[in-house]
Order: structure tokens, then sequence, then C-alpha cells
């Protein structure tokens, strides 16, 4: 199970408002730690990963773009050729949650894989002052076909699995990937990574 | 049945050969096991209709007659899933209730051949169609094996099969296949219990005049079972006759082909340069056959000699027609795609291509003669001024200059380049005012769906819009009202008719250098598309005091389209740059309002819309002088007219401002100076005014000003703050973003690797914090991330979780310093308007609009700025030993009425590096982060480093976008299956425009057969309409019904005519083959020429004339079935059966004969 190849590279993306926790889910996700120091990201940064999902493993390039409009211009180029998309808001910010349409219509511009897979995350729940209740979040993610999850890059409830869900969903997606030769395992085993999540379609 | 020759055969065989044919049979026998069709229960009878629906099956397996290798073939109808189940559930009730009705229920075979249901089906495998078999093996020799051709080996392998079927008990029917496979020449037996069936098949080129009537064949018939006795009993007979229609009097195919020689006669208009050729050269449609069906016929009750016929197909009860397409319709879209795609496959440069040309030009093979007369003929009539167009004249000559062709020579003429150019360019032209406002036109619909045409689209508008919208937002093309777009269905039509790859390389070489041209004379290039890489910062509601990315006039690369048109739109991007550039002059005295003037093109995005068109024509205006009319004066007004007023005020009070403060006016931005002074350490200071004594930098002339931000004032000096004029971040096309994005991910994941990562990409962040350092004397990082990243600046209401280690003494201090701020809000900014030398109006507007339109302003007003800065708790708080200087940054401004987010006070972080190495440089001296001149450089490079081959590849996204809209608008709502099509078409289009490059020839082929294939269909769907609503009708009732029959004729292989020859449709029929009979007749008798209505309906009024209205069969079709005792009349009476089709010089005749075996 160590030893696997890696089945595919895929391309995630995060966007979504400055100061909304992108770079800290990042950082949680692939380091599994929360740095209050978090400087501000310019332009974009870059992380891999790999990520075993029912028993197929996945290499993640994800690049982490900064949310500041000066930045943006820049980062559209980057939704080329993602698989997958998350897009974050901030539950304590209600600007950082209206703000969604744009992102989304950015990325309907920009994107060149057709069936992307999008991911909504609410981050920051930990924090009392919610502004951004979770209906609200399914509302959206529903009508605009997303996963979603509700997270916290602090005390880390959600992250692994927002990522988890992605792949696996991104990998369920035929015509979405290609493998790197090797062909997709489909045992069973796996599952219970989506099994203790609470993502909706 | 085996004659003495074959038992010879086998009496002379040696053992080993014996064996081997034992062993063949002993295999045969395991197959039939094998497959389960040994001893196998009898199959359901086949529903009406099934053999033509299927769906089929069949097994194939290998069997060798000594070294012989045969293969065996089982093929069946599968089952439906109802069927199965109802046959399963009757078998189990049959086991247990009676085994001897077993016994009875006869065996597949002997039903197939004698049931009715299913005669003529409209496709199925032969044996199923002459022997109505629902399941059958065929025995054949494997390929590279020779042929069975001597009736002995035919013999030995039909008693094989015998022998295999009835020792395994299997009622399947055996098939030998014999001579070559096209004849279909079989021969079978078939062995069910009590009796032997013989099938037996005799095909010729020829048949005696006495079997070509169902009399004769009758009789044959007779003859054949043996029983030409009296008491015949009666025969059944099915007969179908099929007639062919291939003059369409009334209907000629009206497509005209297109006119190839208009061209370079120099006829051209614009509506050959941007539509499309649609439709089919030669008529789809070739032939109908029509089918007239007399099923279960008597045959004592019908007769049919050479003489006499009671078989009227006017009188037959199912008509049914297929139509015979063209095989190849000459689609004229497909054409022009396929010549197109043929280009890719050339290797040849442009360079080569023309280099040649230039060389061996006087090659008369290499012209075609009208070409010739044109040019001779320009050469008589035009000698000396083959250009009209000034503006294009100087790059054409230029051109033929650098091309060494002469310019009759050209593969392109000159005088049709000239058009070609008018077309590509409507801006350039000097004489057509009507056209230049046709290239002005932003409706691309009315511009690309409204040609001159042979025929009105058929598409509804709805759906047309649909296409059009749909094509637009998912294909990566070029927008149809683009110069990209326009260049690329330009060069397909003209590569199909005006000179093939010479002419391409031609035009590409013109187009070149016209844009070469236009870079260097500063002349902005048409028709390259409104921008849609910012649209969410245009629509987000606090632009007007964050940097948002300004929208320039000239549209950045939009990375949602192909990448030729994001090359255009950089090289256009490049030229806007050095425009203003260029315009904004070096040395200038105020250089404030210079800036302020450019900055225009930032500050608003809904005003500097009409900017495109002012610069780009006004400018050309100049350089052709055109007859735009803009002047400079106009031109120089519309830059300050865009002004919006805002900023217009803001130039005046930065230049004011600024002329201000250095006039001695120091009390001010030394205020803070001195107010800190107990706070402060000057160690701090230094810290942020790295290369400049505070001292100076407060004195220092603000400048790059470009509007005020909205009643925000400086932490640090308690000026008010302004946005300044910054560097446009630098456009990129995919190509260079990628290669970026390649860079960075090379640095890793590493913390290193993000630190390298960010400082790469800091330069632009640096641009912007010098500049507002310019413009902001003394300023504080605060003051650049209230602007630059608000979230980043926690007003002291904001009480998060991170915030909580706040120092209670600090808040304290804080609010204790709100309430201050309030009383001395209203004595602030009256004195501001006191000392104000400009009229306030405008400025107060401005804030009132941000309170209106931010919350965020809203916020700022209830904590406004206050003059005193509230210290010691800062100061200490910051004091430590290991907190750098950037600690003393932040906290300096805190007290104001908030604080730098935690993570923007971290030392060392790249934001506070960045600000402490930024210099106080506006964005007009700083060196360019955008070097357009290199950049223009790389785009011209890339273009004419492209081979046609490539350049074609660049160009499909945007010909077949033109033609997903062509096929939208030639759909017709009649007909489903095209819009069907049309989907198609454009899901994979989609697909392949957005593969990530290289873009790829084989999935281009894939569409453009996808979209060849609509086209073809809908030239099939307008020649059945044209042939089939013709006045046919006598009824305008029935419309309905002969357009369900025509969509029923695309879709279906056959169409039973509903009410036969006196439906709305069968007549219809009648009448095109008794024109197409008249007319045949006519040109025999040379008869008198009546009028084609009158000529139709007498015909119909004397029936006995009606045989005359149809050709004579082309095809015969009998069945003849009968129940006989067999081989003798005591034996029991058995199915027999014979099929005949009877077509000129191929006669078949294909009998199924059983016999008992057991009262022989
Ligand atoms: N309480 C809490 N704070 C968080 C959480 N995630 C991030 N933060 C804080 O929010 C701030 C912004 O986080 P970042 O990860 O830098 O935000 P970002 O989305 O990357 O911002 P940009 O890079 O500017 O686009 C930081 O101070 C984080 O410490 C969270 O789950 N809970
Ligand atoms: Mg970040």
């Amino acid at each position: 199970m160590e030893e696997q190849e890696i089945l595919t590279t895929l391309k995630i993306l995060i966007i979504g408002e400055s100061g909304v926790g992108k770079s800290s889910l990042l950082l949680r996700f692939t380091d599994d730690t929360f740095d209050p120091e978090q400087a501000a990201t310019i332009g974009v940064d870059f992380k891999v990963k790999t990520l075993s999902v029912d028993g197929n493993k996945a290499k993640l390039a994800i690049w982490d773009t900064a949310g500041q409009e000066r930045f943006r211009t820049l980062t559209p180029s980057y939704y080329r050729g993602a698989q997958g998309v998350i897009l974050v808001y901030d539950v304590s910010s209600k600007q950082s949650f209206t703000k969604l349409d744009a992102w989304l219509s950015e990325l309907e511009t920009f994107a060149t894989k057709h069936d992307m897979i999008k991911m909504l995350v609410g981050n920051k729940i930990d924090k009392e002052k919610r502004e951004v209740s979770k209906e609200e979040g399914l509302k959206f993610a529903r009508k605009h076909h997303m996963l979603f999850i509700e997270a916290s890059a602090k005390t880390k409830e959600g992250v692994q699995c927002a990522f988890e869900e992605l792949v696996e969903k991104i990998i369920q997606t035929p015509g979405l990937w290609e493998t790197s030769g090797h062909s997709l395992r489909l045992d069973a085993e796996g599952g219970q990574a989506s099994s203790n999540c609470y993502c909706v379609v | 049945m085996a004659a003495e020759e074959d038992g010879d055969v086998f009496e002379i065989t040696d053992f080993t050969t014996a064996s081997e044919w034992e062993r063949f049979i002993a295999r045969l026998e395991e197959v039939l096991h094998e497959w389960k069709l040994a001893n196998r229960d009898p199959l359901p009878n086949v529903p009406k209709g099934k053999f033509t629906e299927g769906p089929w099956e069949e097994k194939n397996e290998e069997i060798l007659f000594a070294d012989f290798k045969f293969l065996i073939n089982y093929t069946r109808l599968k089952p439906s899933a109802s069927a199965e189940a109802e046959s399963r559930s009757s078998r189990e009730r049959e086991d247990a209730d009676d085994e001897q009705q077993d016994e009875h229920k006869p065996p597949t075979i002997t039903n197939d051949i004698i049931s009715m249901d299913n005669d003529f089906p409209s496709r199925a495998h032969c044996l199923c169609r002459w022997y109505g078999l629902q399941e059958f093996l065929v025995i054949q020799p494997a390929p590279n094996f020779g042929v069975i051709d001597s009736e002995s080996r035919a013999k030995i392998l039909e008693s094989s099969a015998a022998i295999a079927l009835s020792d395994s008990g299997c009622h399947v029917p055996v098939f030998i296949q014999l001579q070559q496979k096209w004849r279909k020449l079989y021969t079978g037996v078939a062995i069910v219990p009590g009796a032997n069936i013989s099938f037996e098949m005799s095909h010729l080129k020829k048949l005696p005049s006495k079997y070509l009537h169902l009399d004769g064949l009758l009789n044959m018939f007779k003859g054949k079972l043996g029983c030409e006795y009296v008491s015949m009993p009666p025969v059944s007979v099915s007969v179908r006759f099929t007639y062919i229609l291939e003059d369409w009097i009334h209907c000629p195919w009206p497509q005209m082909p297109p006119d190839f020689f208009s061209f370079s006669e120099g006829e051209v208009g614009c509506s050959e340069l941007d539509v499309l050729p649609f439709g089919a050269c030669e008529d789809p449609v070739s032939e109908l056959h029509l089918s007239c069906t007399w099923p279960y016929l008597s045959a004592d009750m019908i007769v049919e000699t050479s003489g006499y016929t009671d078989l009227d197909p006017l009188q037959a009860p199912q008509w049914s027609v297929r139509i015979q397409m063209t095989e190849d319709p000459q689609c004229l879209l497909g054409q022009l795609l396929r010549a197109f795609m043929e280009l890719c496959t050339r290797t040849e440069t442009t360079d080569e291509i023309l280099g040649r040309l230039a060389t061996e030009g006087t090659d008369p093979s290499e012209k075609d003669g009208g070409e010739d007369i044109t040019n001779a003929l320009q050469r008589l009539t035009e000698p000396n001024l083959p250009y009209h167009i000034p503006s294009l004249g100087s790059v054409v000559s230029r051109a033929s200059s650098k091309l060494k062709i002469k310019p009759e020579e050209a593969p392109i003429p000159p005088n049709s380049l000239n058009k070609i150019l008018q077309h590509l360019f409507p801006d350039a032209t000097g004489l057509g005012g009507s056209q230049s406002q046709k290239g002005k036109g932003q409706n691309s619909k009315t511009r690309d769906s409204t040609p001159v045409e042979e025929s009105p689209p058929h598409g509804s508008p709805e759906r047309v819009e649909e296409v059009f919208n749909e094509a637009l937002k998912q294909l990566r093309s070029a927008p149809p009202d683009s110069l990209t777009y326009r260049l690329a269905v330009c060069m397909a039509i003209i590569n199909l008719n005006h000179g093939g790859l010479r002419a391409v390389a031609h035009l590409w070489q013109e187009f070149i250098l016209e844009m070469r041209y236009r870079w260097e004379n500063n002349i902005l290039i048409p028709d390259l598309g409104a921008s849609a890489s910012n649209k969410p910062s245009s629509s987000s509601s606090t632009t007007s005091s964050s940097p948002s990315a300004p929208s320039a006039s000239v549209p950045a690369p939009n990375l949602g389209s192909c990448l030729l048109h994001q090359k255009l739109q950089m090289l256009n991007c490049c030229i806007e740059r050095k425009v203003k550039r260029e315009s904004a002059g070096y040395g200038h005295e105020d250089t404030v309002l210079h800036e302020a003037s450019s900055g225009v093109f930032e500050s608003d995005t809904s005003t500097s819309q009409p900017d495109n068109d002012a610069v780009g024509g006004g400018t050309a205006a100049r350089k052709v002088a055109s007859v735009n009319g803009s002047t400079t004066d106009d031109e120089d007004d519309e830059f300050f007219e865009c002004d919006d007023g805002d900023s217009d005020e803001v130039s005046e009070a930065g230049g004011k401002g600024g002329q201000r403060r250095i006039s001695g006016d120091s009390t001010s931005p030394r205020r803070p100076g001195s107010g800190k002074k107990n706070l402060i350490s000057e160690k701090s200071i230094d810290s942020y005014m790295s290369d400049s004594s505070f001292k100076d930098a407060a004195l220092m002339k603000a400048e790059g000003r470009l509007a005020p931000m909205k009643n925000m004032r400086s932490l640090s000096t308690n000026e008010p703050l302004f946005i300044p004029v910054t560097q446009e971040p630098s456009p990129m096309t995919e190509d260079m973003l990628e290669e970026q994005a390649e860079v960075l991910a090379k640095l890793g994941s590493s913390a290193e690797g993000s630190q390298l990562r960010a400082r790469m990409q800091s330069a632009c962040l640096l641009s912007d914090m010098e500049s507002f350092k310019a413009a902001n004397p003394g300023c504080c990082l605060g003051d650049f991330v209230r602007w630059y990243s608000p979230r980043d600046f926690i007003e002291e209401e904001e009480e998060d979780g991170e915030e909580k280690e706040e120092e209670e003494r600090n808040e304290k201090n804080i609010s204790r310093q709100c309430s201050r701020t309030e009383e001395e809000d209203g004595r602030n900014s009256a004195s501001e308007e006191a000392s104000g030398e400009r009229p306030e109006d405008s400025e107060k507007d401005a804030n009132c609009e941000a309170k209106i339109d931010s919350p965020k302003a809203a916020d700022g007003k209830k904590s406004p700025a206050s003059e005193e800065i509230p210290p010691q708790a800062t100061a200490k708080a910051s004091s430590s030993e290991t907190s750098s200087d950037q600690d003393h940054v932040s906290s300096h401004c805190r007290p104001q009425r908030g604080h730098l987010s935690q993570r923007m006070q971290i030392p060392g972080n790249m934001w506070v590096e960045v600000w402490q190495s930024a210099r106080h440089i506006p964005a007009r001296r700083q060196k360019r982060l955008f070097d357009d001149t290199k950049e223009a450089e790389k785009v011209l490079h890339f273009l004419s480093g492209l081979r046609p081959s490539e350049l074609v590849l660049h160009l499909l996204p945007m010909v077949i976008h033109a033609s997903v809209l062509k096929l939208a608008e030639k759909e017709d709502p009649d007909v489903p299956v095209l819009k069907t099509l049309t989907d198609q078409v454009i899901s994979k289009a989609v697909k392949v425009t957005r593969w990530p490059h290289p873009p790829e020839v084989k999935r281009y082929e894939d569409v453009i057969r996808m979209i060849e294939l609509a086209e073809t269909v809908s030239s099939r769907s307008k020649s059945l309409k044209t042939k089939f609503t013709r006045d046919l009708l006598e009824k305008g009732k029935a419309e309905e019904e002969l357009h369900n029959f025509v969509s029923s004729l695309l879709q279906q292989p056959e169409v039973d005519v509903r009410g036969g020859a006196y439906g709305p449709a069968g007549s219809a029929i009648h009448k095109l083959f008794s024109a197409a009979q008249k007319a045949a007749l006519m040109i025999l008798e040379d008869e008198e020429s009546t009028g084609e209505d009158a000529a139709a309906q007498p015909e119909q009024m004397k029936p006995a004339s009606t045989v005359h209205d149809f050709p004579s069969p082309s095809a015969r079709e009998y069945i003849l079935r009968a129940l006989i005792p067999r081989p003798a009349p005591y034996s029991r009476v058995l199915p027999q059966r014979m099929y005949c089709v009877l077509v000129d010089g191929d006669y078949r005749l294909a009998g199924a004969f059983c016999s008992d075996t057991t009262f022989q």
C-alpha cells in the first residue's frame, strides 16, 4: 500500500477573498500545522502533497492564490488545466461570502477543464462571531453544484476531509484526469474516508 | 440425398482421412454442445418487425478439416428479455404438465420458414431474409483458405454437418458457404425429429423468360416439390415489387456550386470573405425506392404472366419507401474545412513558399489560366496605380518590396489583396465610410448571420441566439466580431477558393506586415474584443479605494480565448502602452498633472470604454489622414472627459497640494513628527524612511497622485491619503503565464521555496509601494495596507480571537483615543475646509459617494482619524529586545484607529521587507514592469515564426466556431436530429478547443467529421423538403403528415407509407413517379407537352393507365409457401418454402424443402 505507484497528478486551486484563510488551510493540510504568522500571499504559492483515496494514490499540485485584488490579474492563468478548485470564504465575514459569485464567474471564464470539480469551504468555524450560517453555505453550494464543507484551519476540523473528498470526486469523474499509466483501483477499502465527512454535493 | 458419387468418396477414403473426417464431426458436435444448441427447446416465434430492429448476436469458432481451416459462425436474434422469461416459464410449465405436448411443439426452424410475420425485413442477414430464420449456423473457409467450389467438397461438408446435427440433437440449420463470399451462395441442411430440411439455392445471371413471373415460379415450385398432380394444396404467396425513382422532375437540386472565378475577377464583396459556404453541391438524395408489398395472397387468386398482371402497385396494401443517398454529395462547408485541415500536413515555412514563388513565379504550370488572364488585364488597365488605399498602400508596397514579388506574380492579386485587407481592417479604410462603420458596429450577430445568401436561414432566431451565446461562452476561440475571427474565416475561404497554400502564406505575410506597421506607427489594432479578465474586481464594491486591477481601454489578453487572439491582444496592449508612454512625454514641468491625465485610463472602468475607438481611431486618423475626423484636440479632450470629475479634482488638488507644501507650509508634515517625538525614537523613523531622513521625506513633493482616498488620513502624518497612479499590471498571454507557473512550481514546496516565490512576484507590490510612498510622503505601512489590503487593518472595534493578546492598556488607550476623536472630528474637517483653496464640493461629493456605496467608509466615519497619537502603550509594547524596527512601524500606526493584522506584523515578512526597500518614486519614473517593446517584438516574432500548418491549427478554433454558428443558422426545427447534431458538435468542439495545447490535428478531424455529417443531414433534409412539399398535396391539411414522413425518411432506413398509395405521402410519391414517367415518355414519343398539373390529374382518372405511372419494377420478390407431404404422398404434411428475387441480371432462387424421414 505504501509502495503503491502514483496514479495521477492533479492540479488543485484555492481561491477566495484575502484573509479568509486559504494559505492556512493549505498549510494545515500539507504540514498539519497552524501558523498564525502566515504572511499574506503575494501572487501565488504552491505546494505538493500525495494523497491516497480509495487505494488510489494521487499527487496533488496545489496552487494557493492571493485574494488581494491587485494580484488577481495574475491568478486566472492558474485556473488553466485545474481539475479541482477550492473556493474559500470566512464564516465570520459576510463580505467574503457575498463575493463568492464574482469568484465563480471568474472561474467559469478561465477554467479550461469543463467539468472541473468545485468545492466550497467555509473556514474559521472555530470563531465565535459567525456571520454566515451553515445553511447559507449549503444553499450556495447546492445552487452551483459544488461540494460543501465547513472547516477550521486552526482546529484542523474538516480540512483533511475536504481535500480527500475533492480528490475522490475528481477520480470518479471520467475524462477529467489522465493516468500516468496505471489503472484505477476500484477496491472498496477506502470509502471510510468519505463516510465520516459531511460533504454534500 | 447423398449421391452415389459421394458414397464413393467415402469408400475410397483411407483411414487417415476418415479419421480427419470423424475428427471434424466430433469437433463440430463439441462446438454445438459448447454453444448449448444440442437438445434445446424451440425458440418462440419472432414478433413482427423484430428482424430489422435486432439486436443480433454472433459466436465464432475455428474448425479444422485436415489442415484446412473453417470458421463456424452462429447467428441469432437476441430474444427480448420478456420473451426469454416467457419461454423459460412456459418450459417449466410444460415440464411439469405434460411430456407429450413437448413432442408436438414444432421446432424453431419449421416455424420460421412458414411464418408470415417477418417477410421482407428492411435490414437483415441475407439468410434471414431469404428463409425467415431467427438462428442459423454458417460454415465457411477461413480467410486465405480458398473457396469451396466443388460440388463434392460441399457435399462432404454438408453430410458431416448433418451427422453432427443428428448426433447432437441440434435443430439449428447449418449452411455451407460456396464460391466467393460476395456471391452469397449457400447450401444448407437441418435435421429435426422425423424430418430433414434441405436448403437449396441458385444464383443466376439469366433466367428463362417463362420463370420471370409468378406463374412460372409457381410451376417451378410445384415441380420441385414433386407434386404436379392435380390435388395441389393451396400455395400462399407474398410479393414485393420495388420501383426506383431517379428523376426528380420538378425539383432539380437548387444549390449552385460557388462561383470560383468571381474573386479573381475582382468582384469579391465582403460577404464572400466572411460567409462560410454551406450545403451540398450535388443533390444528396439520389434515388427513391418504393416497395409495394402484397402479403398473404393465395396463388389461386392472383395472376401474373408475361401478358397480364393483377399486381398494380397502386392497389398494393403496403407501401414503404427508402431513400438512396448520394455517396459523397460534396458538402461545401465540409470541403472547406477539409481543405483547410489539409494544410496542417504541409511542412514548408511561409518564406519557403513565398520564396519559391519569387523564383518560380514565372512557371506557367503553377498558375491556372484564369489568373493569368486577370493579371494580364490588370497590367493593362492599372499599370501604375494598383492600390487606392493610402493606409494600406504603404504596407502593401512594403510587402511587395520585401517579398520581392512582382504584383502580377503574387498568389493573391493586388486588387483582391486590397479588398481582403480592407475587410480585415475596416478602420484603415479611407474611402468607404460604410465599411468602417461596419467594422465599428459592435453587434456581431448582425455582422455574422445576415449574409447575402441564396436561401434564407431556417434556424429560429432564438435557437441561433442560444447557440451564439453558448459558443461564445464555451469555445476557446475569439468573438465573432473580432479581427482574429475574421482572419480565420477569411483564410479558410481563401485557401479553398482563391489559391490554396500559397495564398494563405501570402495573406499571412501581409497580415504580419500590417501588425508590424501598426506597432511601429502607434496604430491600435481594431476589433480585438473586450476584456473579461478583470470581471470580479470591477464588480466589487470597494474598488474605488482599493487597488483594483485597472481596466485599460485596450483589454489584456483574454485567457478564455485562443492563443492567437491573446497574442494579438497582447500586441495591442503593447501599442497602447507605447502610445501612452510616448504621449506622457518626459521632462514636462507639471508632471503630476500629466500623470493624472494618463492615469485616467485606470481610474474608471465604465467611462474609459470609449477610449478604445477614440485613441485608436484618432491615432490612425492622424497617421493616415482618414475620415475618422477626431483631431488631436478631440483626443486630448477625450482624455480629460473620461475623467469623472473626481480625478480631475484630484489632479488639480494634487498639483496644488504639492505646490503648497513646497511653498513652505511645512507645519503639517512636521506636526506628526513633533507630536511623536517623545514616543518614537529616531531609529524607528529612519527604519520606515529608509533612504531619506524623515524631514526630507516630509518636505518631499508628493508625486503621482490619482485620487484621494475617501476620508482617510495618514496614520503617521495625518495628511489626507491619496491613491497613487500605479503601473498597470503586465498583461500576459497563456503561454507566458504557463512558463511563469513552471518556474514558480520548480521552486518546490518548502518554506524557502515559498519565500523565493513571493519575492519573485513582489515586483508589482514594490512598484505599488513606491508609487504610494511618492504620492503620500511620510506615510507608513499601515496607510498602505488600508488601501491595498483593507482586511489586514484591524479597526479597534473589531476584536478577533487572535487579537485578544492585545494589551489591556492599549485598548484603553484606544478607546480614550476614540472619544477624543469624536470631538475633534468636526473641528478637523472644518479646518480642512478652511485651508483648502480649491472648492471642496467635489471632494465632498466623493466622500458622500463613498459613504453610500461602502459600509467600510461608514465605519471609518465613526472613528475618524485623529491627529494625536497615543503613545506610551505601544512604545512599550514594542520595546522588547528581539522585536525589530518593523514592530515600531506597525505599532506606531496602531493607536490611530486600529492596527495591522497579525500576519502583517510578523518580523521579516515579505510585506514589511518590501515596504522598507521601497523608495519614493512615482510610477512614471519607475522601471517599467512591462517592457512593451520587448513583448511586442516577441509577439511579432511568434507570428512570423508560424508555418502555415501551425497557423492553421491556431485558426481552426475560430473556423470551427464559425461552422457551429452556420449549423445553427441552417438548423431546421422540423428535423430534431439536426439540433442534436449541432449540440454534439458544440460539446466536442468545446473539448477540442479547451484541450491544453499543443492542439491536435486528430481531434479537429473528429469535429470536422461531425460537422460534415450535420451538413449532409441538413442538405438531405433540405433536398427532401423541396421534393415533397411542392404542391404535391391535394389538401393542405396533410402537411403535418408529410413533414413527419420526410423527417422519418432521414432517420430510418425504411419508412412505411401510411395509407399506402392513397395516403397523403403516398399520393405525393405517386405524382413524383408519374411525372418522371411522363417525362420519360415525352422524350421517347415526343408527345404534345401538356401542363404539369393537367398531366397528373387525368392520369388518375383512368385506372387502366395507372400501370404506366410507374416504371417496371426494378426488383421483384416472391415468397411461396405451402404445406405439402414429402417425399411421398403418404408422408407427413410439412412446410415448404421458396424465395425468389428477380433483378435484371441477378436472379436468385432459395428453397427450403422438408422431407419426412419416417414415412418415405
Ligand atoms: N480563527 C481562525 N483564524 C484563521 C483560520 N484560518 C486562518 N486564520 C487566520 O486568518 C488570517 C488570514 O489567513 P491566511 O491563510 O493568510 O489567508 P489567505 O486567504 O491566504 O489570504 P491571502 O493570502 O491574502 O489571500 C490569518 O491571520 C490566519 O491566522 C481559522 O480557521 N480560524
Ligand atoms: Mg494566502
